[in-house]
Protein backbone atom coordinates (compact mmCIF):
# COMPACT_ATOMS: atom_id res chain seq x y z
CA UNK A 1 0.00 0.00 0.00
CA UNK A 2 1.29 3.41 -0.93
CA UNK A 3 2.11 5.97 1.70
CA UNK A 4 -0.31 8.86 2.18
CA UNK A 5 1.35 12.23 1.56
CA UNK A 6 -1.55 14.59 2.03
CA UNK A 7 -4.53 13.86 4.22
CA UNK A 8 -7.35 16.39 4.22
CA UNK A 9 -9.94 15.76 6.89
CA UNK A 10 -13.26 17.54 7.19
CA UNK A 11 -12.01 20.79 5.69
CA UNK A 12 -14.41 23.72 6.09
CA UNK A 13 -13.94 27.28 5.00
CA UNK A 14 -16.38 30.13 4.57
CA UNK A 15 -15.96 33.70 3.41
CA UNK A 16 -17.71 36.59 5.10
CA UNK A 17 -20.21 38.26 2.79
CA UNK A 18 -20.81 41.12 5.16
CA UNK A 19 -23.91 41.77 7.25
CA UNK A 20 -23.23 38.63 9.25
CA UNK A 21 -23.73 36.33 6.28
CA UNK A 22 -21.19 33.77 5.23
CA UNK A 23 -20.51 31.88 2.05
CA UNK A 24 -19.66 28.26 2.69
CA UNK A 25 -16.97 27.70 0.10
CA UNK A 26 -15.75 24.35 1.36
CA UNK A 27 -17.89 22.19 3.57
CA UNK A 28 -16.43 19.10 5.14
CA UNK A 29 -14.13 17.95 2.37
CA UNK A 30 -11.96 14.92 3.08
CA UNK A 31 -9.58 13.14 0.75
CA UNK A 32 -6.17 11.55 0.76
CA UNK A 33 -3.46 11.79 -1.80
CA UNK A 34 -0.88 9.06 -2.00
CA UNK A 35 2.72 9.68 -2.70
CA UNK A 36 3.48 9.97 -6.40
CA UNK A 37 -0.08 10.09 -7.64
CA UNK A 38 -1.90 12.73 -9.66
CA UNK A 39 -5.10 13.62 -7.93
CA UNK A 40 -7.59 15.67 -9.88
CA UNK A 41 -10.14 17.92 -8.25
CA UNK A 42 -12.94 18.94 -10.59
CA UNK A 43 -16.04 21.00 -10.22
CA UNK A 44 -17.80 24.00 -11.69
CA UNK A 45 -16.87 27.59 -10.98
CA UNK A 46 -17.44 28.46 -7.36
CA UNK A 47 -17.46 24.88 -6.17
CA UNK A 48 -14.56 25.54 -3.79
CA UNK A 49 -11.70 23.98 -5.73
CA UNK A 50 -9.35 26.92 -5.38
CA UNK A 51 -10.26 27.37 -1.73
CA UNK A 52 -9.16 23.79 -1.06
CA UNK A 53 -5.86 24.48 -2.86
CA UNK A 54 -5.31 27.67 -0.91
CA UNK A 55 -6.02 25.95 2.40
CA UNK A 56 -3.59 23.17 1.50
CA UNK A 57 -0.93 25.80 0.77
CA UNK A 58 -1.62 27.77 3.99
CA UNK A 59 -2.71 30.82 2.04
CA UNK A 60 -6.11 30.59 3.69
CA UNK A 61 -6.80 29.33 7.17
CA UNK A 62 -9.65 26.84 7.30
CA UNK A 63 -12.30 27.28 9.99
CA UNK A 64 -12.50 23.59 10.70
CA UNK A 65 -10.84 20.35 9.76
CA UNK A 66 -7.22 19.46 9.46
CA UNK A 67 -4.73 19.07 6.66
CA UNK A 68 -1.95 16.62 7.36
CA UNK A 69 1.11 16.75 5.20
CA UNK A 70 3.51 13.94 6.06
CA UNK A 71 1.61 13.69 9.33
CA UNK A 72 2.16 17.38 10.16
CA UNK A 73 -1.00 19.39 10.68
CA UNK A 74 -0.28 22.45 8.55
CA UNK A 75 -3.25 24.35 9.99
CA UNK A 76 -1.87 24.17 13.50
CA UNK A 77 0.37 27.23 14.02
CA UNK A 78 2.72 25.47 16.42
CA UNK A 79 3.22 22.46 14.15
CA UNK A 80 3.54 24.75 11.15
CA UNK A 81 6.27 26.79 12.81
CA UNK A 82 8.16 23.70 13.87
CA UNK A 83 8.15 22.35 10.31
CA UNK A 84 8.11 25.64 8.45
CA UNK A 85 11.13 25.03 6.31
CA UNK A 86 10.10 21.53 5.29
CA UNK A 87 6.59 22.70 4.45
CA UNK A 88 7.73 25.72 2.51
CA UNK A 89 10.29 23.93 0.44
CA UNK A 90 8.41 20.71 -0.27
CA UNK A 91 5.05 22.16 -1.25
CA UNK A 92 4.76 24.45 -4.24
CA UNK A 93 1.83 26.00 -6.02
CA UNK A 94 1.07 27.06 -9.57
CA UNK A 95 -1.69 29.59 -10.00
CA UNK A 96 -4.25 29.94 -12.72
CA UNK A 97 -3.37 33.35 -14.01
CA UNK A 98 0.32 33.66 -14.72
CA UNK A 99 0.03 37.36 -15.45
CA UNK A 100 -0.76 37.99 -11.79
CA UNK A 101 1.26 35.20 -10.20
CA UNK A 102 4.54 36.52 -11.61
CA UNK A 103 5.92 39.84 -10.47
CA UNK A 104 5.97 42.07 -13.54
CA UNK A 105 9.04 43.91 -12.41
CA UNK A 106 11.24 40.87 -11.95
CA UNK A 107 13.24 39.24 -14.68
CA UNK A 108 12.48 35.63 -15.55
CA UNK A 109 15.84 34.57 -14.10
CA UNK A 110 15.04 36.21 -10.75
CA UNK A 111 11.52 34.81 -10.69
CA UNK A 112 12.69 31.24 -11.20
CA UNK A 113 15.51 31.53 -8.68
CA UNK A 114 13.39 33.32 -6.08
CA UNK A 115 12.52 30.22 -3.99
CA UNK A 116 16.20 29.32 -3.79
CA UNK A 117 17.18 32.85 -2.83
CA UNK A 118 14.44 33.08 -0.20
CA UNK A 119 15.44 29.83 1.43
CA UNK A 120 19.19 30.53 1.10
CA UNK A 121 19.72 27.27 -0.71
CA UNK A 122 23.05 26.86 -2.44
CA UNK A 123 22.09 26.32 -6.08
CA UNK A 124 23.08 22.81 -7.19
CA UNK A 125 24.23 24.08 -10.58
CA UNK A 126 26.65 26.73 -9.43
CA UNK A 127 24.84 30.03 -9.65
CA UNK A 128 21.24 31.05 -9.30
CA UNK A 129 21.27 32.10 -12.92
CA UNK A 130 22.59 28.73 -14.11
CA UNK A 131 19.87 27.08 -12.07
CA UNK A 132 17.22 29.32 -13.62
CA UNK A 133 18.58 28.56 -17.10
CA UNK A 134 18.43 24.84 -16.40
CA UNK A 135 14.86 24.97 -15.13
CA UNK A 136 13.79 27.13 -18.03
CA UNK A 137 15.19 24.65 -20.51
CA UNK A 138 13.56 21.91 -18.52
CA UNK A 139 10.10 23.35 -19.07
CA UNK A 140 10.81 23.78 -22.75
CA UNK A 141 11.94 27.36 -23.05
CA UNK A 142 15.08 28.87 -24.44
CA UNK A 143 17.45 30.35 -21.80
CA UNK A 144 17.49 33.50 -23.94
CA UNK A 145 14.29 34.41 -22.10
CA UNK A 146 16.13 34.76 -18.80
CA UNK A 147 16.43 38.53 -19.07
CA UNK A 148 12.88 39.14 -20.21
CA UNK A 149 10.09 40.47 -18.04
CA UNK A 150 6.76 38.62 -17.76
CA UNK A 151 4.77 41.17 -19.79
CA UNK A 152 7.06 40.40 -22.71
CA UNK A 153 6.10 36.72 -22.74
CA UNK A 154 3.03 34.96 -24.06
CA UNK A 155 0.55 33.30 -21.73
CA UNK A 156 1.93 29.82 -22.34
CA UNK A 157 5.48 31.00 -21.78
CA UNK A 158 4.53 32.73 -18.54
CA UNK A 159 2.84 29.59 -17.27
CA UNK A 160 6.02 27.66 -18.10
CA UNK A 161 7.99 30.18 -16.07
CA UNK A 162 5.58 29.68 -13.16
CA UNK A 163 6.05 25.91 -13.48
CA UNK A 164 9.83 26.33 -13.56
CA UNK A 165 9.67 28.45 -10.41
CA UNK A 166 7.72 25.71 -8.64
CA UNK A 167 10.13 23.04 -9.84
CA UNK A 168 13.35 24.73 -8.67
CA UNK A 169 12.56 23.53 -5.17
CA UNK A 170 12.15 19.93 -6.38
CA UNK A 171 8.80 19.80 -4.58
CA UNK A 172 7.26 16.65 -3.19
CA UNK A 173 3.76 18.09 -3.52
CA UNK A 174 2.81 20.31 -6.40
CA UNK A 175 -0.56 22.04 -6.22
CA UNK A 176 -1.79 23.42 -9.51
CA UNK A 177 -4.83 25.65 -9.26
CA UNK A 178 -6.40 25.53 -12.72
CA UNK A 179 -3.02 26.00 -14.37
CA UNK A 180 -4.39 25.76 -17.90
CA UNK A 181 -7.71 27.52 -17.62
CA UNK A 182 -6.27 30.84 -18.79
CA UNK A 183 -4.55 29.35 -21.85
CA UNK A 184 -5.89 28.59 -25.28
CA UNK A 185 -6.43 24.99 -26.32
CA UNK A 186 -3.23 24.29 -28.27
CA UNK A 187 -1.12 25.70 -25.42
CA UNK A 188 -3.20 23.73 -22.91
CA UNK A 189 -2.18 20.53 -24.67
CA UNK A 190 1.48 21.52 -24.51
CA UNK A 191 1.30 22.34 -20.82
CA UNK A 192 -0.60 19.14 -20.00
CA UNK A 193 2.01 17.08 -21.83
CA UNK A 194 4.68 19.01 -19.99
CA UNK A 195 3.03 18.15 -16.66
CA UNK A 196 2.88 14.48 -17.60
CA UNK A 197 6.47 14.48 -18.64
CA UNK A 198 7.67 16.34 -15.54
CA UNK A 199 5.65 14.17 -13.21
CA UNK A 200 7.10 11.03 -14.77
CA UNK A 201 10.58 12.49 -14.42
CA UNK A 202 10.33 13.96 -10.92
CA UNK A 203 7.73 11.70 -9.41
CA UNK A 204 6.19 14.53 -7.39
CA UNK A 205 2.71 14.17 -5.98
CA UNK A 206 0.34 16.35 -7.86
CA UNK A 207 -2.93 17.96 -6.81
CA UNK A 208 -4.38 19.10 -10.10
CA UNK A 209 -7.40 21.36 -10.05
CA UNK A 210 -9.41 21.82 -13.20
CA UNK A 211 -12.88 22.17 -14.59
CA UNK A 212 -12.00 20.53 -17.88
CA UNK A 213 -12.94 16.86 -17.55
CA UNK A 214 -11.16 15.71 -20.69
CA UNK A 215 -7.88 17.03 -19.28
CA UNK A 216 -8.49 15.37 -15.95
CA UNK A 217 -9.24 12.09 -17.64
CA UNK A 218 -6.00 12.29 -19.58
CA UNK A 219 -3.77 13.35 -16.71
CA UNK A 220 -5.05 12.12 -13.37
CA UNK A 221 -4.89 8.83 -11.55
CA UNK A 222 -7.78 9.58 -9.23
CA UNK A 223 -10.46 12.22 -9.36
CA UNK A 224 -12.60 13.95 -6.77
CA UNK A 225 -15.71 15.84 -7.82
CA UNK A 226 -16.61 18.96 -5.85
CA UNK A 227 -20.05 20.52 -5.90
CA UNK A 228 -20.98 23.54 -3.81
CA UNK A 229 -18.19 22.89 -1.36
CA UNK A 230 -18.99 19.22 -0.95
CA UNK A 231 -17.00 16.34 -2.31
CA UNK A 232 -19.73 14.33 -4.04
CA UNK A 233 -17.72 11.51 -5.55
CA UNK A 234 -14.17 10.24 -5.53
CA UNK A 235 -12.82 7.33 -7.57
CA UNK A 236 -9.95 6.27 -9.80
CA UNK A 237 -10.26 8.10 -13.12
CA UNK A 238 -11.30 5.13 -15.20
CA UNK A 239 -13.84 3.98 -12.65
CA UNK A 240 -15.33 7.46 -12.33
CA UNK A 241 -15.70 7.97 -16.07
CA UNK A 242 -17.06 4.43 -16.66
CA UNK A 243 -19.36 4.18 -13.71
CA UNK A 244 -20.36 7.58 -12.29
CA UNK A 245 -22.77 7.15 -9.40
CA UNK A 246 -23.69 10.55 -8.03
CA UNK A 247 -26.28 12.39 -10.15
CA UNK A 248 -24.09 15.49 -10.26
CA UNK A 249 -21.15 13.50 -11.59
CA UNK A 250 -23.41 11.94 -14.19
CA UNK A 251 -24.62 15.36 -15.26
CA UNK A 252 -21.05 16.69 -15.36
CA UNK A 253 -19.79 13.77 -17.45
CA UNK A 254 -22.71 13.93 -19.83
CA UNK A 255 -21.86 17.55 -20.51
CA UNK A 256 -18.49 16.70 -22.08
CA UNK A 257 -18.72 17.55 -25.77
CA UNK A 258 -17.89 14.73 -28.18
CA UNK A 259 -15.71 15.68 -31.16
CA UNK A 260 -17.98 13.88 -33.61
CA UNK A 261 -21.02 15.85 -34.79
CA UNK A 262 -23.31 12.85 -35.25
CA UNK A 263 -22.55 11.36 -31.89
CA UNK A 264 -22.55 14.83 -30.34
CA UNK A 265 -26.12 15.43 -31.58
CA UNK A 266 -27.22 12.02 -30.37
CA UNK A 267 -25.66 12.62 -26.94
CA UNK A 268 -28.19 12.66 -24.15
CA UNK A 269 -27.57 15.27 -21.51
CA UNK A 270 -28.21 14.21 -17.97
CA UNK A 271 -29.78 17.03 -16.01
CA UNK A 272 -29.01 17.55 -12.39
CA UNK A 273 -31.68 19.12 -10.25
CA UNK A 274 -29.85 21.58 -8.01
CA UNK A 275 -32.73 21.80 -5.58
CA UNK A 276 -32.60 18.08 -5.03
CA UNK A 277 -28.96 18.20 -3.93
CA UNK A 278 -28.74 16.57 -0.57
CA UNK A 279 -25.68 17.86 1.31
CA UNK A 280 -26.39 16.01 4.51
CA UNK A 281 -25.55 12.45 3.53
CA UNK A 282 -22.33 10.78 4.50
CA UNK A 283 -19.56 9.56 2.26
CA UNK A 284 -20.25 5.95 1.32
CA UNK A 285 -17.72 3.48 0.06
CA UNK A 286 -19.18 1.51 -2.84
CA UNK A 287 -16.04 -0.30 -3.90
CA UNK A 288 -12.53 -0.29 -2.42
CA UNK A 289 -11.58 2.90 -4.21
CA UNK A 290 -14.92 4.43 -5.02
CA UNK A 291 -16.68 6.82 -2.65
CA UNK A 292 -19.91 8.69 -3.18
CA UNK A 293 -21.89 11.20 -1.17
CA UNK A 294 -25.22 9.97 0.13
CA UNK A 295 -26.21 6.34 0.25
CA UNK A 296 -29.04 5.91 -2.19
CA UNK A 297 -27.12 6.90 -5.33
CA UNK A 298 -24.75 4.03 -4.73
CA UNK A 299 -27.19 1.72 -6.49
CA UNK A 300 -26.24 1.67 -10.15
CA UNK B 1 15.78 14.63 -24.06
CA UNK B 2 15.35 17.01 -26.97
CA UNK B 3 12.74 15.13 -28.96
CA UNK B 4 10.62 14.86 -25.86
CA UNK B 5 10.75 18.57 -25.49
CA UNK B 6 9.76 18.89 -29.11
CA UNK B 7 6.52 17.33 -27.97
CA UNK B 8 5.96 20.02 -25.44
CA UNK B 9 7.08 22.73 -27.80
CA UNK B 10 10.51 24.19 -27.27
CA UNK B 11 10.46 27.53 -28.97
CA UNK B 12 13.54 29.68 -29.49
CA UNK B 13 13.40 33.22 -28.27
CA UNK B 14 12.71 35.31 -31.32
CA UNK B 15 15.17 38.13 -30.95
CA UNK B 16 13.87 41.09 -32.85
CA UNK B 17 15.75 44.21 -33.63
CA UNK B 18 14.25 47.05 -31.69
CA UNK B 19 12.01 48.92 -34.06
CA UNK B 20 12.87 52.54 -34.59
CA UNK B 21 11.18 55.00 -32.31
CA UNK B 22 10.33 52.21 -29.88
CA UNK B 23 10.32 54.45 -26.87
CA UNK B 24 7.13 56.40 -26.69
CA UNK B 25 7.90 59.94 -25.65
CA UNK B 26 11.45 61.11 -25.98
CA UNK B 27 13.72 61.55 -23.06
CA UNK B 28 13.72 65.00 -21.49
CA UNK B 29 17.28 65.71 -22.58
CA UNK B 30 16.94 69.48 -22.29
CA UNK B 31 15.45 69.34 -18.80
CA UNK B 32 18.04 66.83 -17.59
CA UNK B 33 20.89 68.86 -19.06
CA UNK B 34 19.58 72.06 -17.46
CA UNK B 35 19.17 70.42 -14.07
CA UNK B 36 22.63 68.87 -14.28
CA UNK B 37 24.03 72.29 -15.17
CA UNK B 38 22.24 73.87 -12.21
CA UNK B 39 23.42 71.24 -9.77
CA UNK B 40 26.99 71.32 -11.07
CA UNK B 41 26.98 75.10 -11.16
CA UNK B 42 25.72 75.34 -7.62
CA UNK B 43 28.30 72.84 -6.41
CA UNK B 44 31.28 74.32 -8.22
CA UNK B 45 30.62 78.02 -8.74
CA UNK B 46 30.91 79.15 -5.15
CA UNK B 47 34.47 77.80 -5.25
CA UNK B 48 35.33 79.76 -8.36
CA UNK B 49 33.58 83.02 -7.63
CA UNK B 50 35.71 85.97 -6.71
CA UNK B 51 32.86 87.98 -5.25
CA UNK B 52 31.30 87.02 -1.96
CA UNK B 53 27.54 86.70 -2.51
CA UNK B 54 26.84 87.93 1.01
CA UNK B 55 29.09 90.98 0.98
CA UNK B 56 27.17 94.21 0.65
CA UNK B 57 28.79 96.83 -1.49
CA UNK B 58 26.68 99.87 -0.77
CA UNK B 59 28.46 102.00 -3.31
CA UNK B 60 27.16 99.67 -6.02
CA UNK B 61 23.56 99.06 -4.96
CA UNK B 62 20.83 98.27 -7.50
CA UNK B 63 23.23 98.38 -10.44
CA UNK B 64 21.98 97.26 -13.81
CA UNK B 65 23.67 94.20 -15.35
CA UNK B 66 27.01 95.23 -16.89
CA UNK B 67 30.51 93.87 -17.41
CA UNK B 68 31.45 93.78 -13.73
CA UNK B 69 28.10 92.64 -12.32
CA UNK B 70 26.77 90.23 -14.96
CA UNK B 71 23.32 90.04 -13.48
CA UNK B 72 23.50 93.38 -11.70
CA UNK B 73 23.32 93.98 -7.95
CA UNK B 74 20.42 94.07 -5.58
CA UNK B 75 19.23 96.91 -3.37
CA UNK B 76 21.83 95.97 -0.76
CA UNK B 77 24.67 95.95 -3.24
CA UNK B 78 25.13 92.20 -3.47
CA UNK B 79 26.21 90.63 -6.74
CA UNK B 80 23.23 88.75 -8.17
CA UNK B 81 25.35 86.43 -10.32
CA UNK B 82 27.16 85.14 -7.23
CA UNK B 83 23.90 84.99 -5.29
CA UNK B 84 22.19 82.86 -7.95
CA UNK B 85 24.70 80.07 -7.54
CA UNK B 86 25.16 80.14 -3.81
CA UNK B 87 21.41 80.69 -3.37
CA UNK B 88 20.70 77.81 -5.74
CA UNK B 89 22.82 75.65 -3.51
CA UNK B 90 20.57 76.44 -0.59
CA UNK B 91 17.32 76.10 -2.54
CA UNK B 92 18.26 72.84 -4.24
CA UNK B 93 19.65 71.24 -1.11
CA UNK B 94 16.48 72.10 0.77
CA UNK B 95 14.51 70.62 -2.12
CA UNK B 96 16.43 67.37 -2.10
CA UNK B 97 16.85 67.02 1.67
CA UNK B 98 13.21 67.73 2.40
CA UNK B 99 12.10 65.31 -0.30
CA UNK B 100 14.42 62.58 0.92
CA UNK B 101 13.05 62.98 4.42
CA UNK B 102 9.42 63.07 3.35
CA UNK B 103 9.88 60.04 1.09
CA UNK B 104 11.44 57.99 3.90
CA UNK B 105 8.59 58.90 6.25
CA UNK B 106 6.00 58.27 3.54
CA UNK B 107 7.33 54.83 2.61
CA UNK B 108 7.62 53.80 6.26
CA UNK B 109 4.16 55.01 7.23
CA UNK B 110 2.57 53.76 4.02
CA UNK B 111 4.15 50.31 4.21
CA UNK B 112 3.24 49.86 7.87
CA UNK B 113 -0.30 50.99 7.23
CA UNK B 114 -0.62 48.83 4.14
CA UNK B 115 0.58 45.70 5.89
CA UNK B 116 -1.16 46.37 9.20
CA UNK B 117 -4.46 44.85 10.28
CA UNK B 118 -7.55 46.79 9.33
CA UNK B 119 -8.00 48.75 12.58
CA UNK B 120 -4.39 49.95 12.70
CA UNK B 121 -4.54 50.84 9.03
CA UNK B 122 -7.68 52.88 9.62
CA UNK B 123 -6.09 54.63 12.59
CA UNK B 124 -2.92 55.56 10.71
CA UNK B 125 -4.82 56.72 7.66
CA UNK B 126 -7.26 58.89 9.64
CA UNK B 127 -4.31 60.52 11.40
CA UNK B 128 -2.74 61.11 8.00
CA UNK B 129 -6.01 62.61 6.78
CA UNK B 130 -6.06 64.98 9.73
CA UNK B 131 -2.51 66.09 9.03
CA UNK B 132 -3.35 66.44 5.37
CA UNK B 133 -6.32 68.66 6.09
CA UNK B 134 -4.22 71.26 7.90
CA UNK B 135 -2.72 73.77 5.47
CA UNK B 136 0.91 72.75 5.37
CA UNK B 137 2.23 76.32 5.22
CA UNK B 138 0.59 76.98 8.57
CA UNK B 139 2.23 73.92 10.10
CA UNK B 140 5.57 74.81 8.58
CA UNK B 141 5.48 78.32 10.05
CA UNK B 142 4.38 76.95 13.41
CA UNK B 143 7.07 74.29 13.52
CA UNK B 144 9.70 76.72 12.30
CA UNK B 145 8.71 79.16 15.04
CA UNK B 146 9.08 76.39 17.60
CA UNK B 147 12.48 75.39 16.22
CA UNK B 148 13.79 78.91 16.40
CA UNK B 149 16.15 80.50 13.90
CA UNK B 150 15.86 78.85 10.51
CA UNK B 151 18.78 77.26 8.74
CA UNK B 152 18.98 74.78 5.86
CA UNK B 153 18.67 71.71 8.08
CA UNK B 154 15.76 72.93 10.15
CA UNK B 155 13.88 74.20 7.12
CA UNK B 156 14.37 70.87 5.30
CA UNK B 157 13.19 69.06 8.40
CA UNK B 158 10.08 71.17 8.70
CA UNK B 159 9.20 71.01 5.00
CA UNK B 160 9.97 67.29 4.83
CA UNK B 161 7.98 66.50 7.95
CA UNK B 162 4.89 68.16 6.52
CA UNK B 163 5.09 66.85 2.97
CA UNK B 164 4.83 63.07 3.30
CA UNK B 165 1.10 62.54 3.71
CA UNK B 166 -0.09 62.25 0.14
CA UNK B 167 2.80 59.98 -0.86
CA UNK B 168 2.14 57.80 2.20
CA UNK B 169 -1.47 57.37 1.12
CA UNK B 170 -0.40 56.24 -2.32
CA UNK B 171 2.15 53.80 -0.85
CA UNK B 172 -0.47 52.43 1.52
CA UNK B 173 -3.03 51.93 -1.24
CA UNK B 174 -0.49 50.25 -3.49
CA UNK B 175 0.79 47.97 -0.73
CA UNK B 176 -2.74 47.01 0.25
CA UNK B 177 -3.59 46.15 -3.30
CA UNK B 178 -0.31 44.38 -4.06
CA UNK B 179 -0.23 42.27 -0.94
CA UNK B 180 -3.27 40.31 -2.06
CA UNK B 181 -1.77 39.60 -5.47
CA UNK B 182 -0.86 36.08 -6.34
CA UNK B 183 2.84 36.65 -6.65
CA UNK B 184 2.92 37.79 -3.06
CA UNK B 185 0.95 34.67 -2.10
CA UNK B 186 3.44 32.62 -4.08
CA UNK B 187 6.37 34.33 -2.33
CA UNK B 188 4.77 33.59 1.03
CA UNK B 189 4.31 29.95 0.04
CA UNK B 190 7.98 29.63 -0.77
CA UNK B 191 8.84 31.02 2.62
CA UNK B 192 9.46 34.70 1.92
CA UNK B 193 9.13 36.83 5.04
CA UNK B 194 7.46 40.22 5.23
CA UNK B 195 10.73 42.02 4.69
CA UNK B 196 11.59 39.95 1.62
CA UNK B 197 8.16 40.63 0.13
CA UNK B 198 8.42 44.32 0.91
CA UNK B 199 11.83 44.65 -0.65
CA UNK B 200 11.53 42.38 -3.68
CA UNK B 201 7.87 42.66 -4.62
CA UNK B 202 6.16 45.63 -3.03
CA UNK B 203 8.85 48.29 -3.17
CA UNK B 204 9.69 47.93 -6.89
CA UNK B 205 6.00 48.13 -7.70
CA UNK B 206 5.00 51.07 -5.55
CA UNK B 207 8.20 53.04 -6.17
CA UNK B 208 7.18 53.38 -9.79
CA UNK B 209 3.89 54.91 -8.85
CA UNK B 210 5.26 57.36 -6.30
CA UNK B 211 8.26 58.38 -8.42
CA UNK B 212 6.32 61.17 -10.04
CA UNK B 213 5.02 62.43 -6.71
CA UNK B 214 8.48 62.32 -5.18
CA UNK B 215 9.92 64.40 -7.99
CA UNK B 216 7.03 66.79 -7.63
CA UNK B 217 7.85 67.01 -3.94
CA UNK B 218 11.29 68.36 -4.85
CA UNK B 219 9.48 71.10 -6.68
CA UNK B 220 7.09 71.61 -3.80
CA UNK B 221 9.91 71.90 -1.29
CA UNK B 222 11.75 74.50 -3.38
CA UNK B 223 8.54 76.47 -3.74
CA UNK B 224 7.83 76.17 -0.01
CA UNK B 225 11.30 77.47 0.83
CA UNK B 226 10.89 80.35 -1.60
CA UNK B 227 7.46 81.18 -0.25
CA UNK B 228 8.66 81.14 3.33
CA UNK B 229 11.70 83.23 2.58
CA UNK B 230 9.64 85.64 0.50
CA UNK B 231 7.28 86.07 3.44
CA UNK B 232 10.24 86.56 5.72
CA UNK B 233 9.40 83.45 7.74
CA UNK B 234 12.08 81.31 6.20
CA UNK B 235 15.79 81.78 5.93
CA UNK B 236 17.15 85.08 7.26
CA UNK B 237 17.99 87.74 4.73
CA UNK B 238 21.73 87.22 5.06
CA UNK B 239 21.43 83.54 4.07
CA UNK B 240 21.11 83.81 0.35
CA UNK B 241 18.55 81.57 -1.36
CA UNK B 242 16.36 82.03 -4.40
CA UNK B 243 13.43 82.66 -2.13
CA UNK B 244 15.18 85.22 0.02
CA UNK B 245 16.40 86.94 -3.12
CA UNK B 246 12.82 87.26 -4.25
CA UNK B 247 11.86 88.69 -0.89
CA UNK B 248 13.47 91.92 -2.04
CA UNK B 249 11.05 92.01 -4.93
CA UNK B 250 8.77 94.77 -3.66
CA UNK B 251 11.64 97.13 -3.02
CA UNK B 252 13.08 96.26 -6.38
CA UNK B 253 9.87 96.93 -8.25
CA UNK B 254 9.42 100.31 -6.66
CA UNK B 255 13.02 101.09 -7.52
CA UNK B 256 12.40 99.94 -11.12
CA UNK B 257 15.17 97.35 -10.91
CA UNK B 258 13.67 94.49 -12.98
CA UNK B 259 16.79 92.34 -12.81
CA UNK B 260 16.52 91.81 -9.07
CA UNK B 261 13.17 90.08 -9.51
CA UNK B 262 13.40 88.70 -12.99
CA UNK B 263 16.74 86.91 -12.86
CA UNK B 264 16.29 84.82 -9.70
CA UNK B 265 12.64 84.27 -10.71
CA UNK B 266 13.72 83.01 -14.12
CA UNK B 267 16.16 80.54 -12.59
CA UNK B 268 13.53 79.34 -10.14
CA UNK B 269 10.86 78.88 -12.80
CA UNK B 270 13.27 77.16 -15.22
CA UNK B 271 14.41 74.74 -12.53
CA UNK B 272 10.86 73.93 -11.54
CA UNK B 273 9.93 73.36 -15.17
CA UNK B 274 12.89 71.03 -15.63
CA UNK B 275 11.94 69.05 -12.51
CA UNK B 276 8.35 68.79 -13.71
CA UNK B 277 9.46 67.61 -17.12
CA UNK B 278 11.64 64.96 -15.52
CA UNK B 279 8.76 63.82 -13.33
CA UNK B 280 6.44 63.56 -16.31
CA UNK B 281 8.96 61.42 -18.13
CA UNK B 282 9.40 59.17 -15.10
CA UNK B 283 5.67 58.66 -14.91
CA UNK B 284 5.43 57.78 -18.58
CA UNK B 285 8.30 55.33 -18.41
CA UNK B 286 6.96 53.70 -15.23
CA UNK B 287 3.70 52.85 -16.95
CA UNK B 288 5.34 51.62 -20.11
CA UNK B 289 6.33 48.07 -19.16
CA UNK B 290 2.84 47.06 -18.16
CA UNK B 291 0.99 48.34 -21.17
CA UNK B 292 1.86 45.28 -23.26
CA UNK B 293 -0.88 43.15 -21.78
Amino acid sequence: MCETLLDVRGLCHSFPLGAGRYLRAVDGVSFRIRKGEIFGLVGESGSGKSTVARCVMNILRPQAGSILYRGVDVCDPAQFRANRRMLQTERQIIFQDSSSSLDQRMKVADIIAEPLAVNHIVPPRGSLRAEAAFQLRYVGMDPAYLDRYPPELSGGQRQRVAIARALTMEPSLLVADEPIAALDVSIQAQIINLFRHLQAEHGFTFLFIAHDLAVVRYLCDRVGVLYRGKLVEMAPTKELFDRPLHPYTKALLSAIPIPDPRRERARTRFHFDEAAFDRTGGFVQVSPEHFVLGGKEAEP
Amino acid sequence: MDERFALVGLCPAAEQAAPKGRRPGKRPALAAAFLALMVLGCLLFPLLLTKDPASMDLSNYAREPDGTFWFGTDTMGRDIFAMIWSGGRVSLSIGFLATALSTVIAVAVGAVSGLAPRWLDALIMRLTDILLSIPSLLVIILLQAALGRANIASLSLVIGATGWMSVARVVRTEVRQLRTSEYVAAARCMGGGTFHILRRHLAPNFLASIMFMVVMNVRGAIVAESTLSFMGAGLPLDTVSWGSMLSLAENALTAGAWWIVLIPGLFLVATLLAVTELGEWLRRSANRGQSNL
